[in-house]
């Protein structure tokens, strides 16, 4: 049903299209566009086969979730690596500093201790309670 | 004349790459005008219509394997041209950087000059009036007056809600007989 200002427009436009093209302008448009077209690759797998252009959209969402499962294993997997060296560090910077100088080794000792446990500490994110408990065992 | 060939059809066309250029050169004769008229009803000129047009379907063409089906084909273009003339129509109001009263009296005069517009000194005004609506009330005006576009699929092409775009055509409209109205 019309409204009253789409009555209005009609009764003073219509529906009239008031613009022109050149002759022939369609029946040419897309030979002239074609001819700009810039190729494209073609991508193979190795035996020379054309590989599919588009994929179906539901494909391509099993893909993506797929993707996104994969992707979550090898950020974890990438952040027990960092954890693991992390440790490591430590552990070898404070074997070297004890080989490097015995001397006051209990000082020094606790000093190379402190450093390196407050930057551990802070890394793993380990509260006071945590660190007494992981000495206790 | 060959039968149009249906979207199926076309879209598994477009997947093998080895007919991929043959069907998008089906895609763009079977259609250009509807696209242009689009493009020709925002940007108003004849020239630029056809620049707008090459630029947008080599955009449509360089993005082909972003086509999902999760639309139809001609909605991805409708969306991709209309997209490339309001982005040209925005460029050349930044260009002009005068009163909305001049560029609108200017595009009447535009027009008038223009050997590829057939309209009268009152045609020609109230194109320009419309020129000057927002995007989105100019574009949904366009879709619904001019093609009689379904609000449902005006939706999947502007990606605005149904909602949205009745109140937009209803200000486009109101504002359009008020200025028909006032300068009868």
């Amino acid at each position: 049903m019309m409204t009253n200002e789409e009555k209005i427009i009609q009764e003073k436009i219509g529906t009239k299209n008031p613009f022109l093209v050149p002759d022939d302008y369609f029946e040419q448009f897309a030979d002239r566009l074609m001819e700009k077209l810039p190729e494209r690759e073609v991508p193979t797998v190795l035996d020379g086969s054309p590989v599919e252009a588009t994929a179906p959209a539901k494909e391509v969402q099993m893909k993506s979730s797929t993707f996104r499962s994969k992707l979550r294993i090898y950020l974890a997997a990438a952040c027990l690596c960092v954890a693991i060296f992390g440790i490591s560090l430590y552990f070898n910077r404070s074997q070297q500093s004890a080989e490097q100088e015995p001397v006051t080794a209990a000082a020094t000792t606790n000093s190379i201790d402190d450093e390196y446990m407050d930057e551990a500490a802070d890394y793993f994110m380990l509260d006071n309670a945590d660190i007494y408990a992981c000495l206790s065992e | 004349m060959n039968p149009p060939l249906s979207e199926k059809e076309l879209l598994s066309m477009l997947r093998n790459p080895q007919t991929q250029r043959k069907a998008f050169g089906i895609i763009v004769k079977q259609y250009s005008q509807q696209l242009y008229w689009q493009v020709r009803r925002i940007v108003l000129n004849h020239d630029d219509a056809d620049d707008v047009m090459q630029n947008a379907l080599l955009k449509a063409w360089n993005n082909i394997d972003t086509f999902r089906s999760d639309s139809k084909l001609s909605t991805w273009l409708y969306r991709i041209v209309i997209n490339e003339s309001l982005d040209f129509v925005r460029k050349q109001k930044n260009m002009a950087a005068i009163s909305s009263d001049d560029i609108e009296s200017g595009v009447a005069n535009m027009l008038m000059a223009d050997k590829y517009f057939d309209g009268d000194e009152a045609e020609a005004k109230l194109q320009a009036a419309i020129a000057q609506l927002p995007d989105v009330q100019r574009t949904v005006f366009n879709l619904r007056y001019y093609d009689n576009m379904k609000y449902s699929e005006i939706s999947q092409v502007l990606k605005t809600s149904e909602g949205a775009l009745k109140a937009s055509y209803h200000i486009a409209a109101k504002k359009i007989s008020e200025y028909l109205l006032h300068n009868d």
